[in-house]
């Protein structure tokens, strides 16, 4: 394990499960686990802390079992790479969210709760994470889950670190299960406003055509249809028809760049003044919330995922407080991504019903509350 | 055993005295659940209308220090169910309302005690469908779903409770309403929800469920191939897997599992067989298509005896009746058996099954396999005759083989959970470290130890003074206490 001193704040890169737990145990004060830092500034504002835990030299597979579908990695491991190396035995980890590209480990995916246009069907990684390795603030290492999809054991500790933000426990090592990758992925752009999107995508809903992926964004509704060669190619002709006029199917690159553009309006840094939100409502209510951030809160660059409910929006800093007031008014949930420097907006809306709940787990877990505090400020 | 007058007054003011039983002929009938073996009485059992009523009988829990243990349907095969001798149980057989089917976010709103298949009926008109799909669906009420984050034979592809619960309403054990997740996958904060499925009645009692509701595929196509050998059957998975298809479902049974099903529904096996595979394919009809005949091809290439294809939804129901009555089949051909439900890497089938052979060999017992061989998740039922005074064998046996499944890299329970049937395995799994982690996390939602005590996590009191790997209690090595 190496440490720099150099800044008043140590950094810890430890290596291995027991100086992962050595790095909590033998320490106190604040601590900040820091994976590729893909979402250093979103959620709350951490408070300064006294000590960084990267992850990045916890990293690799330790355990790829191609014929059970299941691999088990180090939680610093970029998913990017873990994909690459999937992809040689036809397989993958079926979690694609913007930053995947930007290198994002899969424990920062986890820790964040991300998703991407595949949780339609795949879900979040709450739904790929079979078992788990979590270090707690006094260097505690516990294990959560198993090798086996099916598994019911114990109380599943992995879902307490899923949304976590760096608090309740270092996530340490990650077993998932993988989906084969498709033999033929086809894209469909049905350009139109939001609105009208929205009724498209009610009626490929109610059909048989089982999309992957149905998002909405810069005046166009993509829809990915993936399965065996030949079925696809018939399932996109009925999905043409279905969509009538101006649904065209984008070729291999046409897809792989209108699919580029969207995770740029979810990922990319905001301009100036401007933050990310990433919000979550019922699907039929969401292009009538996402209208109204528009409309009353000068929103922008807006994604809307039109079956799972979940869009982004950027927005003037000075209006996230605000729009997190509206989303909350509808049963919606909110959450900031990127944060500009120096800005003060807040990270989430008003607190869960079961913050009481939350409380007592951290206060169980980590009593003295180093791990990652001020990510949930103000409730936590 | 009496939890005193003035606590069933407490009861009785909040529920009606009508509501609260306490003649012991009528309590007897909630004395254990699925799990017959383990028989507890309890003080009281509480019959509440309302969430509203499930709080305030908890509240009386709280301020009375009464543990309380929730029940369904009691179709639980784990235990989870089993009541506190001192405590209540609080059934929610009452809340059975389907609160709201949207047809358009594709979701739906229920109380407690709504059967899983009344979640599917009430979709049904929509062209949805609930998708975990336990063998005793027709009676599992979707509370005890989410209690065990229920499974079924479809959840190779669609998963568990967990992956089609949205959010909760849940009475904490002091008796506050909490909600937990939300109206979308998206949370605040950590998973509380997955946290809260699966955790077997121990940290509150879920009184408004929201699931999913899925389009009915437009094309389901099922199989029936019988193969010469259960290495075969088991290579045709495996193939299955390695072409990239993810079937909905893949179940296989062994001969004697096959006798036990024809013997009480007929539903068309062939006996005598070694092993017969049940494979359904569903989806967009060209992707059914495509597979199905991929699948013929795979079952063909490892010497498929018989290949039966489901010509029409009574033919393909008819498949499911066999394999969904293995369970009580059993009964047919042995007076008693225990289920195990362990689970082990898929490419362990083979290895496992011959291993539980060997094992209900030395036992001199016979084992019946009946199991999802897309996930690995074994169901061996070992087969015993009480009155001939083989129990303890066999239930040795039984645990043998879920501790078993844990060695080759598994786990003791794939869908019923550990209950009071397991706990005292988990030291077999689990690190005492592990456990104590968990332990922390239960206090968190109950500090009292109230809800549902004795479940789940291994108590000095069920398993014996010293932590570590179960072993049989001393007291009962000795003949002064047995389980029962």
């Amino acid at each position: 394990m190496t440490s720099h001193t150099d800044t008043p704040t140590t950094t810890l890169r430890p290596a291995d499960l027991a100086e992962a737990a050595a790095a909590l145990a033998d320490t106190t004060g604040r601590v900040l686990i820091r994976g590729a830092g893909t979402a250093a500034d979103w959620a709350g504002q951490p408070e300064p802390p006294d000590l960084v835990l990267a992850t990045a030299a916890l990293s690799g597979v330790r355990a790829h079992n191609p014929a059970d579908m299941t691999v088990e990695v180090w939680a610093g491991t970029p998913l990017r790479e873990l994909n690459r190396v999937l992809a040689e035995h036809g397989q993958r980890v079926a979690l694609d969210p913007a930053r995947v590209a930007l290198g994002a480990t899969v424990g920062g995916l986890v820790a964040t709760a991300d998703s991407g246009p595949g949780a339609l069907v795949f879900g979040s990684a709450r739904d790929l994470v079979i078992g788990a390795t979590v270090v707690l603030a006094d260097g505690t290492v516990a294990r959560t889950g198993g090798h086996v999809i099916k598994n019911v054991a114990g109380y599943d500790l992995a879902k307490l670190v899923h949304g976590c933000y760096g608090t309740l426990a270092l996530l340490a090592q990650v077993v998932l299960r993988l989906h084969p990758l498709p033999e033929a992925s086809v894209t469909v752009r049905l350009t139109g406003p939001l609105t009208d999107a929205a009724e498209a995508a009610g009626r490929v809903l109610a059909s048989p055509l089982e999309p992957v992926a149905l998002e909405w964004s810069d005046g166009g509704l993509l829809l990915r249809l993936d399965g065996g060669a030949a079925a696809v190619d018939a399932r996109t002709r009925r999905l043409a028809n279905l969509l009538g006029l101006g649904a065209v199917r984008l070729s291999a690159a046409e897809a792989d760049d209108a699919w580029d553009e969207h995770a740029a309006l979810v990922g990319d840094r905001p301009a100036t003044g401007t933050a990310v939100l990433r919000v979550g409502a019922r699907p039929s209510r969401l292009p009538g919330l996402l209208g109204e951030l528009t409309a009353e809160l000068g929103a922008s660059r807006v994604t809307a995922g039109l079956a799972t409910g979940v869009g982004t929006v950027t927005l003037p800093v000075d209006a996230v407080a605000r729009a997190h007031q509206l989303i909350h008014r509808v049963g919606g949930t909110s959450v900031l991504r990127a944060r500009p420097a120096g800005a003060t907006a807040p990270g989430w809306g008003p607190a869960p019903s079961a913050i009481a709940v939350l409380r007592a787990v951290r206060d169980e877990l980590d009593p003295s509350g180093r791990l990652g505090a001020g990510r949930f400020a103000p409730w936590l | 055993m009496s939890i005193g007058a003035a606590a069933a007054r407490d009861f009785e003011r909040v529920l009606g005295p009508e509501n609260v039983i306490s003649d012991p002929p009528r309590l007897r009938s909630y004395e254990c659940d699925g799990l017959t073996g383990y028989r507890v009485v309890p003080a009281l059992v509480l019959l509440p209308r309302t969430a509203e009523q499930v709080a305030a009988s908890v509240r009386v829990c709280a301020a009375r220090g009464i543990p309380f243990v929730a029940r369904g349907a009691g179709t639980g095969l784990s235990g989870g169910a089993l009541p506190v001798a001192d405590g209540v149980v609080i059934s929610l057989q009452r809340l059975r309302r389907v609160l709201e089917v949207d047809p358009v976010d594709r979701r739906a709103v229920l109380e407690p005690g709504v059967t899983n298949l009344d979640i599917t009926r009430a979709a049904a008109p929509y062209g949805l469908y609930y998708a975990p799909d336990p063998s005793s669906q027709q009676v599992c009420t979707i509370g005890g779903n989410v209690a065990e984050n229920s499974g079924g034979a479809h959840c190779l592809k669609y998963g568990f409770t967990t992956n089609h619960v949205l959010a909760l309403e849940v009475v904490l054990a002091d008796g506050s309403v909490v909600t937990l997740g939300g109206d979308t996958g998206e949370q605040l904060g950590p998973d509380l929800r997955g946290v809260f499925v699966g955790s077997e009645g121990t940290v509150g009692i879920a009184t408004k469920i929201t699931v999913r509701l899925l389009r009915t595929p437009e094309t389901v196509r099922t199989l029936l191939a019988d193969f010469g050998s259960i290495e075969a059957a088991g290579e045709v998975v495996s193939d299955i897997v390695a072409a990239g298809i993810v079937p909905a479902a893949v179940e296989m049974m062994d001969t004697l599992a096959i006798e036990a099903a024809e013997e009480a529904v007929h539903a068309g096996y062939t006996r005598g067989v070694p092993a017969a595979l049940v494979v359904e394919l569903d989806g967009p009809a060209e992707e059914c298509d495509e597979q199905f005949e991929r699948v013929r091809a795979i079952c063909d290439k490892h010497g498929c005896t018989r290949l039966h294809v489901a010509g029409d939804t009574e033919e393909r129901a008819a498949i499911w009746r066999g394999r969904k009555s293995a369970f009580a089949a059993v009964g047919r051909i042995s007076p008693d058996y225990f289920v195990q439900d362990g689970v082990v890497p898929r490419t362990r089938l083979a290895e496992v099954l011959g291993r539980i052979a060997a094992m209900g060999s030395d036992a001199g017992l016979r084992v019946a396999n009946v199991f999802h061989a897309g996930d690995g998740n074994l169901h061996p039922l070992v087969l015993y005759d009480a009155a001939a005074g083989e129990t303890e064998r066999a239930e040795t046996l039984s645990g043998q083989i879920a501790e078993l499944c844990v060695e080759l890299g598994g786990s003791l329970s794939g869908e019923h959970g550990i209950g009071t049937d397991k706990a005292c395995s988990m030291p077999k799994m689990f690190s005492e470290v592990d456990l104590a982690v968990m332990g922390r996390v239960r206090s968190a939602f109950d500090p009292a130890g109230l809800c549902n005590p004795g479940k789940l996590l291994p108590t000095p009191r069920l398993c014996g003074e010293r932590p570590g790997p179960f072993r049989v209690h001393p007291l009962e090595e000795a003949g002064v206490i047995e389980r029962l």
